[in-house]
């Protein structure tokens, strides 16, 4: 199976069952990707299919359809997307085992609502599980990377 | 290395030793005779130096033994030394190092730190409540109890402090001038002409001469980090993907393993049936390990997947299969044959309750810990010795526990310390290091990274103590007169120490702990504790004892102020008789504008309990809707003497106050045949982002000890929460979860 | 095997069509052959269907939350994780619902597992609401064009098979695996009484 990740095409010879989580970790070696449950319940695996978050978790690999983006292709450090940058700004990570699939549904929310209010942040993070309680920082770095995408 | 010297009365000696093209500043160990074999293994008489600050021609390297398990220890350890060193941060790079006797926590010890300056701050109350159990292993060279800043705060400053002496000393030696002359700045020493003198630049020089002991740490007033806002050193790694954990590890040559053992902790394997596993495709192995299976696969899934495929019949649980029996089981303990200990008797209680007399029955449940980042170990096990890679909060009992496994020598087993995707108590256990152990000595030479399914963890998530209590009161001409709790509880401490075969002797601070260091003068005042005999093991869960028993003791005098027609701050102050608890009473009564109108429906309440030494208040706003409680604020005032790093410490206190809402409003681990039945985090939610109120956090530095703050908000939390609750809804709950009475939204 | 059993009834009936991409047999009775009582029987089978947690589940109101109800929860309640489908009825305003429940045809297998189905899932339309409303009005819906999206008693009897092409959403009912709680029936059921219904000229209880 060929699949596109960050903008490389990779052969994988895996079960068409297997989750894209453990393909993007085990067989890839990206393991910004988290797993923390297997079940769509923690929202660490999160990654984008043609630019929206999906569970990967939850996608079997042979029935992938798109591209590919992972944290690591979101932004490296040396070139961050503004929600990375907002997410180092609030110093939002504890144990940051989280925080991968935070910023990568924060990206895609944003991605379709640039200017959301905090009702809609409430909505789209509240499918992500944080164990450490970084909740507040997250609200507030998603207001931050939204004015910054914005521009303002 | 450099000159020993003559190491005489002191167990442990600072000193320094030439590394290759430089120095290393640090603490020789020399070995006594063993007090215990099984903690330790090196022969009496012989030295070993470890260090803290590594200096070479390349690189400043800190050494920063605390686990860090998402609390920033590893930012907060370098800071200290940086800020006695002249380091920005930058400039120096970090380790875990090797673990060792050396790095012991001085505060969980309870003895004197190997610096001539001693934290004698260490209140002798607070050391007594928090000694015995795993306490006393943490003391080893562990991370836990809230002890991580205790521990560092002098004995890091000091390191920073005489490597920069020495490097000075170094200096004046060789440019001949006088040290008094010489300044040192960002990772230079510099010269009274103002040449700048890098450190690795002078290491090898100051390898040379003895290193200068006689130091004074700095004054606050020239803090330039301590105080100031830091930005943690994992931060950009956690928030781009780059950062491993243990679980991301891949060693050259590593196979994937997972087990599957009986979900009744503690029973034995009778039989299996791999044999439709081990066709399936990926699979490696199927091997025997204790009281369960391995599969070894070519990759996680693959290990997953046919695990799952092997069909077991398990043995029966060593405790009671249904969670009504655990629960009858503690209400069965009040009996003067399970007392434990009276903790505090003021005044005669007996006499003081023998007339009207308010009584309430509380429940605190069993708690999985669940850090996001399940369990996992990688080990490879050779000939010659062992490698771990591991997250762990007590290392070297770890490195002997494997070294029991595979028939080496503790020495040979080097534990490489890894970051962790979260604990709460839950890295303190040894299993997957046991069980990643059995597997790798079963296939010497190959690597084996062992992860847990999340089901897997949470069937084998020691949980937290299960426990009751029992409250009766009485109140005079408006004033609470009489408070007598009785708390039944297993003992978490014994449970857990158990399992490496150790004892705990004499009675568990834990079981009362946050309950009997109330600090109110009711006259009459008694709080008892009563040991349930062992149920289904537990373990230290973030707060350990103070978690269930601060919850008890608050909501109890809660009930007896409102009985008295006081008020629930007006009366905790009147009573209080502790200054630092007082201020941070008044502190958040004043963040929450106390007695200011709410609106209706809406209820305020307010908790303290003093846990790990810090005295912490906290006040919760909630309105009680159509569809159910919502919690709209809290307030948080934590007595910590001196905040290391301002948002380290808002990030602990906000997570503690997450953390301990959450699973009050909607968690609990139950059993059914033996069994968790949570097995997901569908059935253990905790608290998700709609649900997260608005946290204002203070920190007070008003007392001279300097603490940890990563668990003494939890205990006032869930407190304060079903004060406030009573207050909008005139309903009192004394049961967690309390979605089990009232609904949330 | 099946293909055989297929065939051999189409061949016993003269009249059934059997379609090798849904699997299921269509087989129309004559005009006028069902009767307003049949019809009404079959109705109350459909009703036991749409009105099932597993369907109903995600035909709400205009509030646009899907619901957690049925034998697997204690109470009816909105969907935890505070998920909003929005006006979208897809989640596209904040968090679509496809970011869990991926569009696959395999097998539901994992325990507590956001479940998947062959079409993006979704709420349905708005005016198709059937959780928390009664059976008559529900009846009165599925017949309206003007409320069912535009179908006639042939296209709501196609709007099953293409759902079985699919492996959709009617499918995934009958079959949710995991150890959830099917629809009652099954789909070669629901088909026949869909069928008899429309024949029986789509009868509800109160006309």
């Amino acid at each position: 199976m060929k699949i596109i990740v960050n903008g490389e095409t990779h052969d994988v010879a895996v079960a068409p069952d297997m989750p894209l989580l453990w393909v993007l970790r085990d067989e890839l070696k990206l393991t910004g990707t988290k797993y923390g449950c297997g079940i769509a319940q923690c929202g660490a695996c999160t990654v984008h299919i043609d630019g929206v978050a999906v569970r990967s978790c939850q996608m079997p690999i042979g029935d992938l359809e798109g591209e590919v983006t992972t944290i690591e292709g979101l932004g490296q450090p040396e070139t961050l997307h503004a929600v990375q940058e907002a997410w180092i700004k609030h110093q939002v990570a504890q144990c940051g085992y989280c925080q991968s699939g935070q910023i990568m549904a924060a990206a895609s929310f944003l991605d379709t609502n640039p200017d959301p209010n905090d009702e809609d942040i409430d909505r789209a993070m509240s499918a992500n599980l944080c164990r450490c309680g970084t909740y507040p920082r997250i609200r507030e770095a998603v207001k931050t990377a939204a004015s910054s995408l914005r521009g303002a | 290395m450099g000159a020993l010297k003559t190491i005489a009365r002191r167990t442990f000696l600072i000193g320094s030793a030439a590394i290759a093209g430089g120095v290393a500043f640090g603490i020789y160990k020399v070995k006594q005779d063993p007090a215990n074999p099984l903690l330790e293994t090196a022969k009496s008489g012989e030295a070993v130096f470890n260090p803290w600050v590594m200096i070479d021609g390349e690189r400043i390297t800190l050494i920063t033994p605390h686990t860090d398990l998402g609390q920033g220890a590893e930012s907060m350890q370098a800071a200290l030394i940086a800020e006695e060193l002249d380091l920005d941060f930058g400039q120096f790079e970090t380790s875990v190092g090797v673990p060792a006797a050396a790095y012991w926590n001085t505060a969980m010890a309870g003895d004197a730190a190997p610096f001539k300056s001693t934290d004698d701050s260490f209140t002798a109350e607070t050391t007594r409540s928090v000694m015995g159990g795993v306490f006393k292993l943490i003391g080893m060279q562990g991370t836990g109890g809230s002890s991580s800043v205790p521990d560092s705060f002098d004995k890091l400053r000091m390191a920073g402090a005489v490597a920069r002496e020495t490097l000075k000393a170094a200096v004046a030696k060789n440019w001949d001038v006088p040290v008094g002359e010489l300044k040192t700045a960002e990772g230079t020493v510099i010269l009274p002409d103002g040449t700048a003198l890098k450190y690795t630049e002078v290491a090898a020089l100051a390898a040379e001469i003895e290193p200068v002991e006689d130091v004074a740490l700095r004054d606050p007033s020239e803090w330039r980090l301590i105080g100031s806002q830091m930005r943690r050193l994992d931060i950009v790694g956690k928030s781009t993907g780059a950062l491993k954990y243990g679980i991301d590890l891949d060693i050259e040559g590593m196979v994937h393993a997972t087990v599957k053992v009986n979900p009744r902790q503690g029973g034995v394997m009778n039989a299996y049936d791999a044999s439709d596993a081990e066709k399936m495709f990926g699979v490696i192995k199927v091997l025997p390990v204790t009281n369960g299976v391995a599969v070894v696969a070519e990759n996680t899934w693959y290990a997953f997947q046919a695990v799952d495929a092997i069909s077991f019949d398990w043995g029966a649980a060593p405790y009671p299969a249904e969670q009504a029996d655990h629960w009858l089981a503690v209400a069965d303990s009040f009996t003067g044959e399970r007392l434990d200990k009276v903790w505090r008797e003021d005044g005669d209680p007996d006499a003081a309750l023998s007339g009207d007399v308010v009584e309430a029955e509380y429940r605190a449940p069993y708690l999985a810990h669940a850090p996001l980042e399940p369990l996992n170990a990688v080990v490879k096990v050779t000939e010659e010795g062992v490698d771990i890679w591991v997250s762990h909060q007590i290392p070297r009992i770890a490195q002997q526990q494997v070294a029991a496994i595979t028939g080496h020598e503790t020495e040979q087993v080097k534990l490489h310390g890894q970051y962790a995707g979260g604990s709460f108590g839950h890295r303190l256990e040894f299993d997957n290091v046991r069980l990643a152990a059995e597997i790798a000595n079963q296939m010497r030479g190959t690597p084996v990274k062992l992860t847990y399914s999340r089901e897997e963890d949470f069937a084998h998530d020691y949980p937290r103590q299960i426990s009751m209590a029992r409250g009766r009161g009485a109140v005079k001409d408006g004033k609470v007169e009489a408070y007598d709790l009785s708390i039944a509880s297993v003992s978490s401490s014994a449970s857990q120490i158990g399992r490496i075969g150790m004892s705990m002797p004499g009675p568990d601070a834990q079981i009362p702990a946050g309950a009997w260091n109330l600090p109110y003068a009711v006259p009459n005042f008694r709080v008892s504790a009563y040991r349930v005999p062992e149920l289904a093991p537990t373990s230290s869960w973030r707060s350990v004892g103070a978690s269930s028993a601060g919850f008890f003791a608050d909501c109890l005098l809660d009930e007896l102020i409102h009985v008295a027609g006081a008020d629930p701050l007006e009366e905790r102050l009147r009573l209080c008789t502790h200054d630092l608890a007082r201020k941070a009473l008044e502190a958040v009564g004043e963040m929450s504008v106390w007695g200011g109108d709410l609106g209706p429906d809406r209820g305020r309440g307010v908790a303290f309990v003093n846990s790990f030494g810090v005295p912490c208040a906290e006040v919760v706003e909630v309105t009680n809707t159509p569809d159910g409680i919502k919690i709209d604020k809290v307030f948080v005032a934590a007595e910590v003497g001196t905040v290391v790093d301002p948002i380290a410490f808002d990030n602990q206190v906000k997570g503690g106050v997450v953390w301990a809402l959450g699973h009050a409003m909607n968690c609990e681990l139950t059993y059914a045949d033996g069994i968790a039945e949570q097995s997901n985090y569908h059935a253990f939610e905790a608290m998700r982002m709609y649900q997260c109120p608005q946290i204002e956090v203070r920190g007070l530095e008003n007392g001279d000890s300097v603490r940890g703050v990563g668990e003494p908000p939890v205990p006032p939390a869930a407190a304060a929460l079903a004060n406030a609750i009573f207050a909008a809804t005139g309903k009192r709950l004394r049961e967690m979860p309390f979605n089990k009475h009232i609904d949330f939204v | 095997m099946r293909k055989s059993i297929i065939l051999a009834m189409a061949l016993l009936s003269g009249v059934a069509l059997a379609s090798e991409q849904h699997g299921l047999v269509v087989n129309t009775p004559p005009e006028g052959s069902v009767t307003r009582e049949a019809g009404l029987q079959a109705w109350e089978r459909i009703h036991a269907v749409v009105s099932h947690p597993r369907c109903a589940n995600c035909h709400t109101d205009e509030r646009n939350l899907p619901m957690w109800s049925g034998s697997e929860y204690a109470d009816a309640q909105p969907h935890g994780m505070n998920v909003h489908a929005g006006e979208s009825r897809i989640g596209s305003e904040t968090l679509a619902c496809q970011a869990c429940h991926v569009t696959s045809k395999r097998p539901n297998t994992v325990p507590h597992a956001a479940p998947h189905a062959g079409m993006d899932w979704r709420l349905a339309p708005v005016e198709f609401v059937w959780f928390g409303v009664d059976g008559p009005a529900i009846c009165a819906q599925i017949r309206d064009p003007e409320r069912n999206g535009g179908r006639d008693g042939a296209g709501l009897v196609e709007h099953i098979t293409h759902d079985a092409e699919e492996k959709g959403f009617i499918t995934w009912g009958f079959n949710p695996g995991a150890g959830r709680e099917p629809a009652p029936g099954g789909m070669q059921a629901h088909l026949e009484d869909m069928i008899r219904w429309v024949a029986a000229d789509m009868p509800c209880p109160e006309d």
